[in-house]
């Protein structure tokens, strides 16, 4: 969130006349539930009741396992897998107030596509091989479209009240701040019963996150510091449908991490971190591989063009967890938002 | 033989009896002489402090208005320098050497006798004087009186002192100054420079610390003290102790002209005021409060909350050098004497100092308080004033603010407590008193002559009148019905005789010639009576030609005011039928609130 208040000068009436139109106030916010990746840093700042959020996103992913077994989400990597993915994300959130709290509303509509070439030698579990693949044989998989879309609502428990009015976010200085977080996907993206890669889930699946911030410093923009942690639980319905059989996952949970810091009133980078464990399969109740285990690390630079723009870019790689994962992947963001009375004082403003 | 030695020893016993009673007597003066505390604020409004009618918590100094006395009719100089130099000396600034700041002399005055921008050599300070009296001279705070080795507070009497040379600047250990000419704000110390402020440096809270180690190292000889406590607080830049940014956070959201209602309102509740005192509208070209959105008023009420935090802070300060000097048995022997130096401060200083882009000053305002954003003031690197409109608040219920010579630049608080101080919690209206008084009452109180000649050089004689005697509960006040006060600066001028005053401001807030008001029936100046009482506007221009002659004032040919009439628009009354949609200022604040949010 970026406040703006232009100042005042005290001596003549023709300096006071446009303040009556001069407090602008600017909002960007991020709500971004995860795909394959964390949130995102700064994801559950909250912007003020009625402010607007578009975001096209494009992430290329790549995932290349030895031996071991990695999680898209809800996607099972062989061993000695190589995964590549162009995924585009469309969001579009709303930043609103329910029992007086702020609160934002997000809907996620993902696509693109998603090869995958793997070797079946780990042959003995022939629960996992696809129609037509014998043990120990190598093929290629891909599909592409729209995976499951998803709907967030994001509430603030502890440190953030209604963001309502200027008012109120001019005496927004928030220092700890905690949230709730409900995630739920939608099974309608792209599913084919016969294929391994998939970019619908075919099953339901949530997450409840607990987003918590310690802001550092002055909250104003150039200063502003925080600390963000959101830990997370994904919790999967079982998909009675994989290759035929019946997929079932243990949750996976989930913890992420920014460090971030303003460079400049339009810049901000973070240092961030996430830790997935869990999601041991079973397939028709009997348990295949073992627990995934995902760390990386990486940062997010943050460049607003404008009152309304900002461009996003980060990186991260996998550089803890399972020693026989690689995974890297690129984030790259564009965002307009948009807040009808800052709009309005502008049009003022300007005499439009 | 034996006779002449039993007479010897007499007489050698004699002697050294006289000597022991000689000596005794001495000692026993000393110890019945009062220690001088004066402790001066820096741009505070007249009304900011509770026992004056303020919102402000200022616990500390409404208890010292219950030991001691406050006065309502006390008057100071419109600028800072200007005061110190009557405060320290009793003579008028115009033969102390600053007819004007320094900074501000017009070219017609320079290099003229009492224009000289610092403490000249025809005058010497109370300092001084108690300091070859017994007495221990220390100072902590701002000085702004002279640079030079021979100009500051340790050539100037003061034996300890803790300094900050000039007008003003950061309150934190960045110690930028607010003139770009010299980029670091000079301290020194014991009259030394000092080379680097310490890391946790906040002008109050530091001045304080020094007050009491000067004391504290002091005063195992006995000797009193005379300490000057000149506090930059709240002197912009508005700032202030991050733990302290939001001690009055969204008090004053509500605009000022509730602020200043209220605070008349308690005003006449303490008598400080009469009831339905004809106080000063608001200046014209500011706008009614109730006319902002609720959000500008948040953000222009942000600069007052740290104002208020400011001031209070300065009185938590004060509380630690009584608590201390009550620890070590002096608060009993100690007159406090609490001023504040000019009216608040309603100019655009910041603009004034930034200048424009690309000039020095715009330079310096880039390496030093660039910031400003509405969370950021207060802090280190920010520089906020708090304007026009609060600076009235402060002032009420007088006319304008700092740098003229209307009441609301002139008129500040006064406490004075103490030993011999008669009539505790007492409120005296009657007394018109004026910070030239200030010298002759310590040097009384001290049993000090003024001399005629000091190190050698004749000095000007006080021009004050001491208080003592109204202090002791004798008189009332130590001015008569016949006497007068004079000002002037930067071509504003004024002369306050008995409950007349005439003042000539530039114009638009003046007419650029001579207005005549009653004080006892309108102190916010708002009725001209030059019409119809000509003969008051005659007597007093007299008088004002007299305080001309004897004080060799010279008017400058170039004011900072000059341009005020072309910066300011023209003054317009506000009808009551006119602007005729009126009654918005009926919908109270919180409702006014739900509305926006709708």
């Amino acid at each position: 969130m970026k406040t703006k208040v232009m100042d005042i000068k005290s001596i003549s009436r023709s300096k006071w006349l446009p303040l009556y139109f001069a407090i602008v106030t600017t909002i960007f916010s991020f709500n971004m539930p995860a795909v394959a990746q964390d949130d995102g840093a700064r994801s559950y700042w909250k912007g003020r009741s009625g402010t607007n959020v578009m975001s096209f996103q494009y992430l290329p992913i790549n995932i290349g396992a030895s031996d071991s077994k990695a999680f898209a989400p809800g996607q099972y990597i062989y061993p000695n897998s190589d995964v590549n993915a162009n995924v585009f994300v469309g969001t579009y959130s709303r930043h609103m107030t329910i029992f007086n709290r702020a609160s934002a509303l997000t809907v996620n509509v993902i696509g693109g596509s998603v090869g995958a070439t793997m070797n079946a030698s780990i042959g003995s579990d022939s629960l996992l091989l696809p129609p037509g693949i014998g043990p120990g044989a190598s093929f290629s998989q891909s599909s592409n479209g729209f995976a499951d879309p998803n709907i967030q609502l994001a509430v603030n428990l502890i440190g953030t009240s209604k963001l309502k009015s200027t008012v109120d976010l001019l005496n927004y200085e928030p220092k700890v701040t905690l949230d709730i977080a409900l995630l739920v996907a939608v099974p309608i993206g792209k599913y084919d019963n016969e294929k391994m890669v998939n970019l619908g889930l075919n099953r339901w699946y949530g997450r409840i996150a607990l987003p918590f911030k310690y802001h550092f410093g002055v909250f104003s923009p150039g200063y502003m510091w925080s600390f963000e942690l959101v830990p997370s639980v994904y919790i999967f319905a079982e998909n009675s449908d994989f290759l035929g059989r019946k997929l079932e996952n243990e949750p996976l949970w989930s913890i992420e991490s920014h460090l971030t810091c303003d460079f400049t009133t339009n810049f901000f980078g973070s240092l961030d971190v996430l830790y997935q464990n869990g999601f041991k399969s079973k397939i028709d109740g009997t348990e295949v591989g073992e627990n995934i285990e995902i760390g990386t690390i990486g940062f997010t630079l943050n460049y607003s063009v404008s009152d309304n723009i900002t461009l996003r870019t980060s990186y991260n790689s996998n550089v803890f967890g399972d020693d026989n994962l690689e995974t890297s992947s690129i984030r790259l963001q564009f965002v307009y938002a948009w807040n009808k009375p800052s709009q309005n004082a502008k049009k003022l403003q300007h005499g439009h | 033989m034996k006779t002449k030695a039993s007479l010897l020893l007499l007489l050698l016993g004699l002697i050294v009896s006289t000597n022991l009673f000689i000596c005794n007597d001495v000692m026993a003066q000393e110890a019945k002489r009062p220690n001088i505390l004066l402790i001066v604020a820096d741009d505070m409004g007249y009304s900011d402090l509770g026992c004056y009618g303020g919102e402000i918590n200022t616990p500390v100094l409404d208890n010292l208005s219950t030991e001691g006395v406050r006065y309502t009719n006390f008057y100071v100089s419109p600028t800072c320098s200007v005061t110190r130099s009557m405060l320290l000396t009793g003579t008028d600034n115009h033969v102390a050497g600053l007819g004007n700041m320094g900074e501000l002399n017009a070219p017609n005055q320079m290099g003229q006798p009492g224009y000289e921008g610092v403490l000249n050599d025809d005058v010497v300070t109370v300092a001084s004087l108690l300091k070859d009296n017994g007495y221990h001279t220390y100072m902590a705070g701002k000085w702004h009186l002279g640079l030079a080795q021979d100009e500051i507070p340790h050539a100037r009497g003061f034996e300890r002192d803790f300094s900050l040379l000039v007008g003003g600047g950061s309150h934190f250990n960045n110690g930028w100054n607010l003139e770009w000419q010299i980029p670091n704000a000079p301290y020194t110390e014991d009259g030394k420079p000092v080379e680097k402020l310490p890391k946790d440096f906040y002008s109050s809270k530091n001045y304080t610390d020094k007050t009491i180690q000067f004391i504290e190292e002091g005063r195992n000889d006995g000797k009193p003290f005379f300490a000057y406590m000149a506090y930059t607080a709240p002197h912009g830049p508005l700032q202030v102790p991050n733990k302290w940014l939001r001690r009055y956070k969204n008090h004053y959201d509500e605009g000022w002209d509730g602020i200043r209602e209220k605070r008349l309102a308690r005003m006449e509740e303490l008598g400080i005021v009469d009831e339905g005192v004809n106080s000063a509208d608001r200046l014209y070209f500011l706008p009614r409060s109730s006319g902002l959105t609720p959000a500008l008023r948040v953000a222009l009420g942000r600069k007052m909350e740290i104002y208020a935090s400011m001031v209070e802070y300065m009185d938590d300060q004060i509380g630690r050098v009584f608590d201390y000097l009550k620890e070590i048995g002096e608060y009993e022997n100690t007159i406090v004497i609490f001023i504040s130096d000019n009216g608040a401060e309603g100019n655009d200083l910041r603009s004034m100092v930034a200048g424009q882009p690309g000039s020095m000053g715009f330079l310096h305002g880039m390496n030093s308080f660039a910031e400003n954003s509405h969370n950021s003031i207060g802090r280190q690197g920010t520089y906020a004033e708090y304007g026009a409109a609060w600076a009235q608040v402060s002032m009420t219920p007088f006319r304008i603010y700092k740098g003229w010579t209307a009441e609301g630049g002139i008129r500040s608080p006064l406490i004075v407590s103490g030993p011999g101080v008669q009539g505790s919690g007492e409120l005296n209206k009657d007394a018109v008193l004026h910070v030239k008084d200030i010298v002759p009452t310590i040097l009384e109180l001290a049993s000090v002559e003024h001399p005629s000649s000091f190190n050698g050089r004749e000095v000007a004689p006080v021009q004050g009148k001491s208080w003592v005697e109204m202090l002791e509960g004798e008189t009332q006040s130590p001015r008569g019905p016949n006497d007068w006060l004079g000002w002037e600066l930067f071509g504003n001028r004024a002369i306050r005789q008995g409950d007349w005053k005439i003042s000539s401001l530039y114009q638009p807030l003046g007419t650029g010639d001579w207005q005549l008001y009653n004080l006892a029936e309108d102190p916010g100046e708002q009725n001209d009576l030059s019409d119809k009482r000509p003969d008051k506007r005659k007597e007093l221009i007299a008088l004002w030609e007299e305080y001309e002659k004897t004080n060799g004032v010279i008017i400058g040919n170039r004011s900072p005011f000059e341009r005020a009439k072309k910066a300011l628009p023209d003054p317009v009354p506000e009808y009551d039928n006119y602007p005729p949609l009126r009654g918005i200022e009926a919908v109270p604040y919180e409702k006014l609130l739900e509305m926006m949010n709708k």
